[in-house]
């Protein structure tokens, strides 16, 4: 994985992402006119994701069943809210169902529940964990380096908070930490990451 | 509120890992800053790359479900301003839709008030319009400008987060996962004026409630806010030890 444009031990193709992301964002474009095939289409390319982070995240497949379906309604209908000057229509996507799965993480549990039980889990990362998971190996892979480029506190802080779900003060008490060295470590870890990844926002 | 102590909230925010509180003060934050909103969307950009690996085929059944759900839900229109740098009328919208999603909390309080007097039919217009005169009022204080966040473990567990406006003369507090008390307690919100010891009362939430979003009036000149447990109906002054004292200067 030296070279992040290439498959490991692959066909030496180029990242599939980039001509998906913009067909993600045209899908929306069109779903937001009332476009039913678009959204069919769209969900082909969005239901795997969406479900596979609420999967992660709420860890329990009959919730996280319930909530992409949630989120790919939401889809649906606030499709023309969706602005690709504020980032790509997968990001918008993904965000709609990061928070809304965080937000049923936080009301269903007790916060002390949910610390007990990461902390039964002896907070290892689980960035490599999800064992069913088929897709887009490349981006995967360039996460992952991304993500063993960070300190230990940055990964851990921003793991724990996207995957787990937890505010940045659990966060603090899981790593023993100070909360405003918490904060200050999820945002140069996500410019770091960000660095790495190539991630550009264009207004 | 562009303090650097919320600018640092950024990464946090992207993250998803603030409270609701903190994701409204730092919505306001983002509509009076242009150059941190493209900053905090490349974060969001990149927090939802690390979605990337998390892929897992659904259930086959959720196709249809979605589909048809889909088919039976009403889209939103357009919304006419989404670009360039904020009008002032768009920089207003926006922090009325920043202070809606605390708004539907403060409905959530009202409408406690509403099932008290619900028995008293002939009231229900009354009790609606106060509803609204109270999510109003909410709005009103965590939109103000000079809108300031305090938050803070409470003793004995749960977390209460106060947002006062010193313009507005009231504040919102928010009182979450703290333990249920017994059916005859209730948690008392307090307010010390500055230079005093003694605590005025600033509202009593209804016995048993452990979860609120509550208005307060009356926080000009006040250096200190406590909660405490009390008797149901509270008392007139604290009869335990406060779990939280905040300080608001």
């Amino acid at each position: 994985m030296n070279d992040p444009g290439r498959f490991p031990g692959g066909t030496g193709k180029p990242a599939e992402p980039q001509p998906e992301r913009s067909e993600i964002d045209n899908l929306l474009r069109a779903v937001a006119r009332g476009d039913d095939a678009a959204f069919t289409r769209l969900y082909d390319l969005l239901a795997p994701r969406v479900f596979g982070l609420a999967r992660r995240v709420l860890r329990d497949p009959a919730q996280a069943e319930e909530m992409a379906q949630e989120v790919l309604v939401e889809v649906w209908r606030t499709a023309s809210r969706f602005d690709a000057q504020r980032g790509s229509g997968l990001s918008w996507v993904l965000t709609i169902a990061h928070r809304r799965t965080v937000d049923r993480v936080r009301s269903e549990q007790a916060a002390s529940d949910r610390l007990q039980k990461v902390a039964a889990a002896s907070v290892h990362v689980p960035y490599d964990e999800v064992a069913d998971q088929v897709g887009s190996r490349m981006e995967r892979q360039q996460v992952r380096r991304c993500l063993d480029g960070l300190t230990e506190l940055q990964r851990q802080a921003i793991t724990l908070a996207y995957y787990g779900g937890h505010t940045y003060r659990e966060v603090a008490t899981l790593l023993d930490a100070a909360l405003p060295t918490v904060k200050t470590r999820m945002r140069d870890g996500l410019i770091r990451l960000r660095d790495c990844l190539n991630v550009e926002v264009t207004p | 509120m562009t303090s650097p102590d919320i600018h640092a909230l950024g990464g946090a925010y992207a993250l998803d890992a603030v409270d609701d509180l903190e994701r409204v003060a730092f919505d306001r934050h983002l509509a009076e800053c242009e150059a941190c909103t493209v900053e905090v969307a490349e974060y969001r950009e990149t927090a939802t790359r690390l979605a990337e690996g998390s892929w897992s085929v659904p259930p086959p059944r959720m196709r249809e479900q979605v589909l048809a759900r889909a088919a039976a839900t009403p889209q939103l229109p357009p919304n006419g301003h989404r670009r360039g740098v904020a009008s002032p009328v768009t920089r207003w919208r926006r922090l009325a839709a920043a202070a809606a999603v605390v708004g539907v909390l403060g409905i959530g309080a009202a409408a406690t008030t509403y099932a008290v007097q619900e028995q008293r039919l002939d009231d229900q217009r009354t009790a609606v319009a106060q509803a609204q005169q109270q999510a109003d009022r909410i709005q009103a204080v965590l939109a103000a400008p000079d809108a300031a966040l305090h938050a803070s473990d409470l003793n004995g567990g749960g977390r209460v987060t106060v947002v006062v406006s010193d313009t507005q003369d009231a504040g919102v507090v928010l009182l979450a996962d703290a333990p249920a008390p017994g059916p005859d307690r209730a948690y008392q919100l307090w307010l010390v004026p500055t230079g005093s010891t003694t605590p005025v009362s600033a509202g009593v939430l209804p016995a048993g409630q452990a979860q609120a979003t509550e208005l307060i009036q009356g926080v000009r000149g006040r250096a200190m806010f406590a909660v405490s447990l009390e008797p149901a109906g509270g008392s007139p002054a604290p009869s335990t030890t406060p779990l939280v004292g905040i300080s608001l200067v």
